[in-house]
């Protein structure tokens, strides 16, 4: 009986998920369709620039973030840095792109404010500075978007009250006994810390070899990634030229299977606390997993960090100004004439902000309620058994998702309909609740339920007045990234909703395929606005508890 | 209407030819499905009151929605339907949704899309699958005032017949636009073009097919370089497409190299061509829509010496189409709407640059006089000044075989 519960849970999620895969797996045995795709040249061509660019920025990201983190940490200053992520994470990812090549392009601002100065152009250059043929833009962006995400997983892990305490003490031992700073960062907080930010980690690696809309505006061209040639295959209206798209997703989906798993093995390979008390094995696992120089200064003071924040501000600065631009000739540093018509759109369509709210709030509390209830519930093997289950929808490319929700969401006669549409985006947004849920759960120390019991009190007592009050800030995360993800759901709402439900993202990318920059920024803006304001209430609910105020032991409210 | 407008002094006389021969075959085809009662249309109307019409379309641009909600509180005051626009971003999406119901098993008023906007190879698709509901065109009662003979591609959509499965509902035609200030001497022709990019590397491209631009682009260049053009209105097998394309591929060989980028790379659709014109870095772009520019023109995104052309023995042009699937709920009120679509005051206003600027599908000359007056508009800047002839489309075959062709060489 006590299974039950569990049980229930484990099939609400999967039966579902399970339901959507179906689908999409008999679209696969398609013979013809894989002789299509073979015979295709682009494809093998698509599948390495897919393989170069995913490997490159994920693993440009790891680094970042060992480094990011241990020079905020050694100085102290990761609150400080952390309480700007938010903003940084709001910023839907194709703003990112366009406001990268407005500044890179041959004709962007970079080459404008010393045109023709200094350069002598009074034309854009034959410059290769965008959709560059290695990559090498579409990897930039990558690595913008996706340091600030693991860094947010990353700070509900460090800001945790007990762990921050007890590395903070560890750490403080390491240089007692003669470390530098960062060598006690690295041997110490780091093997701890890299575990428990493996899904995450896969998450980043599986976003970037399955990007579209980033590696449209940005990636290379001729040919460009796989998952843009499998997104063209299926937005075709014929038939074999679907299918095609469909087994090149199929395609994409066993490579990132495969990356996955090694990724996986490399990073969370070793327990992190049996580490401990191991000097020589901890030794030898630190450093297998990162070069030294991560974790040296080799930057000056905070010099990563504030070059990130910088590139930022000038995405966020080049994009106000793309918004109000009209004609704007080359090399005039600002625009010619200047318009407001792009806001006066997005003011008109304000009343998609309140569909878009539905639908965030709901589909981030069905799966804040379930992740919650199966975390509690669920006997830890079975939440270790089910989790890669739960996690596919991360990992698998959306466009597949899609093809299977769809044709679930048609047989079950829930298309055009809101519960439908919350429905899926639910299935959309769960893994992201969940990720960002687990580390936090996992390194719930179980002796304080046992402590709780021995005082005589029961089991909603420990949940309500000591677990849940400590995990509250990865609770609270947890439901603001849900919502981030709702908001930005396009094909699902699209598909499932029957075109009949407009949200600030698929308002956004309709009016995109017009591709006017003006509008494409404006309404970048709007995709920020509501992330973000779900971003600062998750951060204001999940404020630290002042502990020193509180009596030890006798925490009375 | 002073664009597109076919001229009968069209200086190709195989451009002419192909579209007498069209016309002709369009006129002789039009009774086969045209025979329907038109007593019935009242009955239509009052079906069609209390209905509420969910017509997908483009919602790419900020005055194609404008016209739209204009024409919902228009049909909402005289015909009492609710027109709700279901904003998409491409039409395939929607195709294929109406083919999913259709595998699901959905009976004829169980689907979710009353009308589409369509054509070409989403049209040919949706007719081959079965997908759209009986032909209605022809009983529409502003079908009469369709320019068919003039514009025969109001009937024939990429060289597949309409059948009436389809209203037309504007016009399009390839159309190039550049500053004038730095392109004074506009080319005429795909082998002026070659010159002008050999004078100014780097300066000229089109987007990589399959885009539907580019892909036009290339049909462009084959049409004006195929030994025989006639065999482009076949269907293509493999011994046409190596004897009529030879030597598209030896002018593309040849201009390649001059092109953005030294045709290593192409830029994904028309807009990235528009944007890239507008800062400086080409200098000349391509659209459909003739009056693209003039609508930039007004929008402040591009300046006022922008100017547009066609070449001067003609470019590609079609049409554009709206059409019911097969499970469409509101049949009656679809067509309705398309109906009013076709309407001179709704043309007429679709046509006028301050507020869209898509070509008419009707034969102005042929409207009452009343009617007429409402086509008259002043002179825009950026505008098409001498309209070329429109050229037929090769058959819609042509298409894939053209792309997977150019990709081999190209796009790799």
């Amino acid at each position: 009986m006590k299974l039950l519960g569990p049980l229930l849970l484990a099939l609400i999620a999967a039966v579902p998920i399970g339901a959507a895969l179906w689908a999409v797996g008999a679209q696969l045995l398609d013979a013809q369709a894989w002789h299509a795709l073979w015979a295709d040249p682009q494809t093998l061509r698509a599948w390495g620039m897919t393989m170069w660019t995913g490997l490159a920025s994920t693993a440009l990201v790891w680094f970042t973030l060992a480094h990011v983190l241990a020079s905020g940490f050694i100085r102290q200053q990761l609150g400080r840095w952390l309480s700007r992520v938010p903003a940084l994470l709001a910023t839907p990812h194709a703003a990112m792109a366009i406001g990268l090549v407005l500044w890179l392009s041959p004709s962007g601002w970079a080459l404008r404010l010393v045109s023709p100065g200094l350069t002598g152009f009074d034309a854009p250059p034959p410059w290769f500075t965008t959709q560059d043929p290695w990559g090498l833009g579409l990897i930039l962006a990558l690595w913008l978007k996706e340091v600030p995400f693991l860094l947010w997983v990353a700070a509900t892990q460090m800001q945790r009250e007990d762990l921050r305490r007890r590395w903070q003490a560890e750490y403080a031992l390491a240089q007692t006994l003669g470390r530098t700073p960062a060598q006690a960062f690295a041997h110490i907080v780091w093997p701890q810390l890299a575990p428990r930010l493996r899904w995450p980690l896969l998450a980043v690696l599986a976003y970037g070899l399955t990007v579209v809309d980033m590696a449209l505006i940005i990636g290379p061209a001729t040919p460009p990634t796989l998952a843009v040639l499998a997104w063209q295959r299926l937005s075709d209206a014929d038939l074999l030229t679907q299918s095609q798209g469909v087994v090149a997703a199929g395609w994409l989906t066993g490579t990132l299977l495969v990356a996955c798993v090694v990724t996986g093995w490399l990073v969370g390979a070793a327990p992190s606390r049996r580490m401990l008390g191991h000097g020589k094995r901890l030794k030898l696992a630190a450093a297998t997993r990162l070069p030294k120089a991560v974790f040296l200064s080799v930057w000056p003071s905070n010099g990563m960090w504030t070059t990130i924040l910088t590139t930022y501000i000038a995405v966020w600065f080049a994009l106000t100004v793309g918004s109000v631009s009209g004609v704007w000739p080359f090399p005039q540093v600002w625009p010619e004439l200047w318009t407001l018509n792009a806001w006066q759109q997005v003011a008109s369509s304000a009343r998609t902000v309140w569909t878009t709210l539905g639908l965030g709030v709901a589909s981030a509390s069905v799966c804040l309620l379930w992740s919650v209830a199966w975390l509690e519930l669920a006997p830890r093997r079975w939440q270790q058994a089910m989790q890669p289950w739960f996690l596919l929808p991360l990992v698998l490319p959306s466009v597949l998702w899609v093809v299977g929700l769809y044709s679930l969401a048609l047989h079950t006669r829930l298309e055009g309909q809101w519960l439908g549409l919350s429905l899926a985006h639910a299935v959309m947004v769960l893994p992201y609740v969940l990720l960002a849920l687990v580390p936090a759960y996992q390194a719930v120390d179980p002796r304080q339920a046992a402590l709780v019991a021995s005082l005589g009190h029961g089991r909603w007592v420990y949940l309500w007045r000591v677990k849940w009050p400590l995990l509250k800030r990865a609770i609270a995360s947890a439901w603001a990234v849900g919502f981030a993800v709702s908001v930005a759901q396009y094909l699902p709402t699209l598909y499932v909703g029957a075109g009949r439900f407009a949200t600030v993202t698929t308002e956004a990318v309709t009016l995109a395929a017009g591709a006017q920059r003006s509008l494409m920024s404006a309404y970048a803006a709007l995709q920020m606005l509501l992330p973000i304001a779900a971003f600062a209430l998750a951060a204001w609910l999940g404020r630290p508890r002042r502990f020193e105020k509180i009596a030890p032991m006798k925490a009375t409210p | 209407m002073h664009f597109n407008k076919t001229t009968t002094a069209a200086t190709s006389s195989v451009g002419l030819n192909r579209r007498q021969t069209l016309g002709v075959l369009a006129a002789t085809a039009m009774p086969a499905w045209a025979q329907t009662p038109a007593s019935s249309w009242a009955e239509t109307l009052r079906a069609a009151r209390g209905q509420t019409v969910y017509f997908n379309a483009w919602a790419g641009s900020e005055r194609i929605n404008a016209y739209l909600q204009w024409a919902a509180a228009e049909l909402q005051r005289d015909f009492g339907i609710q027109l709700q626009h279901v904003k998409i971003s491409d039409a395939a999406d929607v195709v294929k949704r109406v083919r999913a119901e259709k595998q699901a098993g959905r009976k004829d008023t169980e689907g979710t899309v009353d009308l589409i906007w369509i054509n070409g190879e989403n049209f040919a698709a949706m007719k081959q699958g079965g997908l759209l509901s009986a032909p209605f065109a022809a009983n529409l009662p502003n079908f009469q005032w369709v320019d068919a003979v003039g514009k025969p591609t109001t009937l024939v959509d990429f060289s597949v017949p309409t059948d009436g499965l389809e209203s037309p509902w504007g016009m399009a035609q390839l159309t190039f636009f550049a500053d004038a200030k730095r392109l004074p001497q506009l080319p005429q022709s795909m082998n002026e073009l070659l010159a002008l990019a050999r004078s100014q590397p780097g300066r000229i491209t089109y987007p990589r097919p399959p885009n539907f631009h580019g892909t036009t682009f290339v049909k462009q260049a084959l049409i004006e370089h195929a030994p025989d053009v006639k065999a482009l209105a076949q269907p293509v097998t493999a011994a046409a497409l190596e004897a009529q394309a030879a030597p598209l591929w030896r002018f593309l060989d040849a201009l390649h190299p001059h092109l953005w980028r030294g045709g290593k790379q192409f830029p994904q659709n028309s807009a990235a061509v528009r944007q890239m014109m507008a800062d400086g870095e080409l200098v000349m772009a391509l659209t459909f829509n003739p009056n693209e520019a003039a609508n930039e023109i007004a929008a402040k995104r591009l300046p006022a010496t922008v100017q547009s052309w066609q070449f001067a023995k003609g470019t590609i042009g079609n049409t554009h189409f709206v059409a019911i699937p097969y499970n469409a709920p509101s049949k009656a009120g679809a067509q309705v709407v398309a109906n009013f679509l076709l309407s001179p005051a709704a043309q007429a206003r679709k046509a006028d640059i301050d507020v869209w600027g898509d070509p008419t599908v009707l034969d102005v000359a042929r409207l009452p006089a009343a009617e007429r007056a409402r086509f008259q508009s002043t002179p825009h800047a950026g505008q098409v000044s001498h309209s070329a002839p429109a050229l037929p489309e090769p058959h819609a075959s042509w298409v894939d075989a053209l792309e997977k062709e150019w990709t081999r060489r190209y796009g790799v």
